[in-house]
């Protein structure tokens, strides 16, 4: 069954995550009951001090479940020097998945959409075969942001990377918006977006086990054509 | 009295200039470091050039202090390197609040691993003092307090076992690669970005070279067949980065840490390369003396202030990104970054040095250089 959300991070599943399917994680699982996660990112790599953390969250949520969450956690760097770091990490970790928490110092630090692009799309490709699943986190949901050309271009970005390469995707601006707006309606001010964030990496851990755990079980996985591998950096392999 | 500019201090300068430019991330100019074409980067210049100015404080054989006398200095320049630490750091964070609540966006509070600060203050101010917490690109100076912490422990055994110091250190460094013994963050978990167990040996090959006997000796020795071994691996190396083509990590052989690239445990194709890479480089110096002598000048100065440089350095790195943030990162803005940012640095080099000068001429005892 999906892992629970808390009373506070209540909204709709299919709001949280796209769906996609895990299937290394499905076969680890089915292997040896043990998962191993890395986790890139500050956001992805924290333990939340209120809420859990999200191998707790997934072994409450599955029966027998081991999780091994493995937090890399380097902040500051750029998707490029983060997909550098994963290459490394996996060969020394072995991870059946990694949730990599994704385009918030890029935006920040204007960097071009096509360079952000080829960077994610080349990593996931690289991660598929060499049968890690992925999980990508995007950015925080910042109200102020919400004009930005360029805040929204890189979630627009992650998420069409998401539907191209069928990678699961939690949302992350679209559950802290919801979570605002459910505030607001809820009779409650909105809460205020510097004093909330603590919260919101609670959800967020909720969220991400969640997505894992709908990836596992995929009933209801929208049925995605089959991706044509397309070539690697530096040398396309031909595909017979 | 100044120290007359010299090829340590040059090339000291050029690393904190480097390691200026390249913290601001996405600035135009990086590509002309040599961060862009090399597989190490200022970073190794830096921590290997440490190792070396330890050595001309350790003394070199023959000429060396008392050792209760070294041992406490060294610690104390510990305890100062770890107070700048601390006080960038918190300069760093406020920057980046006051930013947040100026342009009213909290996404700025997420940068450079600043959230924890925000949002779990009470673990994250005891990981700030302990350390265990650093901030992005703010993380050089814990590995030197670190390295400055050993370096009574390696003038000791220099003292007593010269010979035993670079064993002792290869033999660390393989330990750490061979488990992959990382240093833990906290409370954002994680490791070290710059592991000090493993870039210690970067340190200590600079203190070892640095000895006009022994492997230092050998290398001034047989200097240009050296050089003609390090040629092609430089080459090599620049062709890798362009290329982007290394062999795949995961079908390196255990422990596979002796032959990926990677810069937390500052692997041995690294360290290799940057042997290299100063080797070739080092061939520059006397033409860059002799064409461009201002330039030598300028840089040693950075050098000789490498603290004081190195602390407005990073601040002025994060004031960087802020400032591309806000204009939206452009040519010209990075220009008015880069030009404004070596401008400042410079006041920072010339400033404890004309102070020093004003004392002398007080007749006052000079300050101690940075």
């Amino acid at each position: 069954m999906p892992a629970p959300f808390s009373r506070d991070c209540q909204i709709s599943g299919d709001a949280v995550a796209t769906r996609s399917p895990l299937p290394n994680v499905a076969a680890a699982l089915q292997k040896s009951k043990t998962i191993r996660i890395l986790a890139i990112g500050a956001s992805a790599a924290r333990r939340s001090t209120r809420g859990g953390h999200i191998g707790g969250i997934l072994q409450q949520a599955i029966k027998g479940l081991d999780v091994v969450m493995i937090n890399r956690g380097v902040s500051g760097e750029l998707a490029a020097q983060a997909a550098a770091r994963i290459t490394t990490e996996v060969a020394l970790n072995e991870p059946d998945l990694v949730l990599w928490q994704i385009g918030t110092n890029d935006a920040l630090a204007y960097v071009p959409l096509a360079d952000l692009e080829t960077t994610i799309v080349d990593t996931v490709r690289w991660l598929k075969e060499h049968n890690v699943d992925v999980v990508l986190v995007g950015l925080q949901y910042v109200n102020s942001m919400e004009q930005d050309d360029n805040y929204r271009a890189v979630r627009d970005l992650i998420r069409r990377i998401g539907t191209q390469e069928n990678v699961m995707i939690v949302r992350r601006p679209e559950a802290q918006r919801m979570l605002s707006h459910a505030a607001v309606s809820g009779g409650g001010l909105e809460p205020d977006e510097f004093e909330r964030s603590e919260a919101g990496y609670t959800c967020l851990a909720q969220y991400v086990a969640r997505a894992i755990t709908l990836g596992l079980f995929g009933a209801g996985n929208p049925p995605r054509q089959p991706q044509q591998p397309a070539p690697l950096r530096p040398a396309p392999a031909p595909q017979n | 009295m100044v120290r007359q500019p010299n090829q340590v201090d040059f090339w000291r300068g050029v690393a904190l200039v480097s390691i200026f430019i390249n913290h601001i991330p996405g600035i135009y100019y990086s590509r002309f470091t040599h961060a862009a074409w090399s597989i190490s980067d200022s970073a190794d210049l830096f921590v290997f050039l440490a190792g070396w100015a330890l050595r001309l404080l350790v003394g070199m054989p023959g000429r060396q202090q008392a050792l209760w006398y070294l041992v406490l200095r060294l610690f104390g320049r510990a305890l100062t390197l770890y107070a700048a630490q601390i006080l960038i750091t918190m300069l760093a964070i406020a920057m980046l609040a006051s930013t947040a609540m100026l342009l009213d966006n909290p996404l700025i509070l997420e940068w450079n691993n600043a959230a924890a600060v925000f949002n779990e203050p009470i673990p994250t101010h005891i990981g700030l003092v302990g350390l265990t917490h650093q901030l992005g690109y703010f993380d050089i100076l814990p590995l030197y307090v670190v390295l400055m912490t050993l370096a009574p422990f390696i003038a000791i055994l220099d003292r007593f076992a010269p010979n035993a110091v670079l064993p002792i250190s290869l033999l660390i460094y393989c330990v750490t690669l061979t488990f992959q013994i990382g240093i833990p963050t906290w409370p954002v978990e994680g490791n070290w970005f710059f592991n000090p167990l493993a870039w210690q040996l970067t340190f200590v090959l600079g203190f070892t070279l640095a000895r006009p006997d022994g492997l230092g000796g050998f290398a001034r020795r047989h200097i240009v067949p050296i050089r003609w071994v390090a040629l092609p691996i430089v080459i090599l190396g620049t062709i890798l980065m362009f290329t982007m083509w290394w062999p795949d990590p995961t079908k390196m052989p255990p422990p596979r840490l002796f032959f990926i690239l990677d810069k937390t445990f500052d692997t041995p194709p690294r360290v290799i390369q940057f042997l290299a890479f100063i080797a070739v480089v080092s061939a520059t110096y006397p033409y860059i003396f002799k064409f461009l002598p201002w330039l030598v000048a300028f840089l040693s100065r950075f050098g000789r202030n490498s603290l004081y440089v190195f602390c407005v350095g990073s601040i002025l790195s994060l004031a960087g990104q802020i400032i591309r943030n806000f204009y939206q990162g452009n040519v010209a803005i990075d220009t008015v970054v880069v030009v404004c940012g070596v401008a400042i640095l410079a006041l920072t080099a010339w400033l404890p040095e004309w102070r020093e000068d004003v004392k002398v001429q007080r007749g006052t005892q000079p300050a101690l250089s940075s």
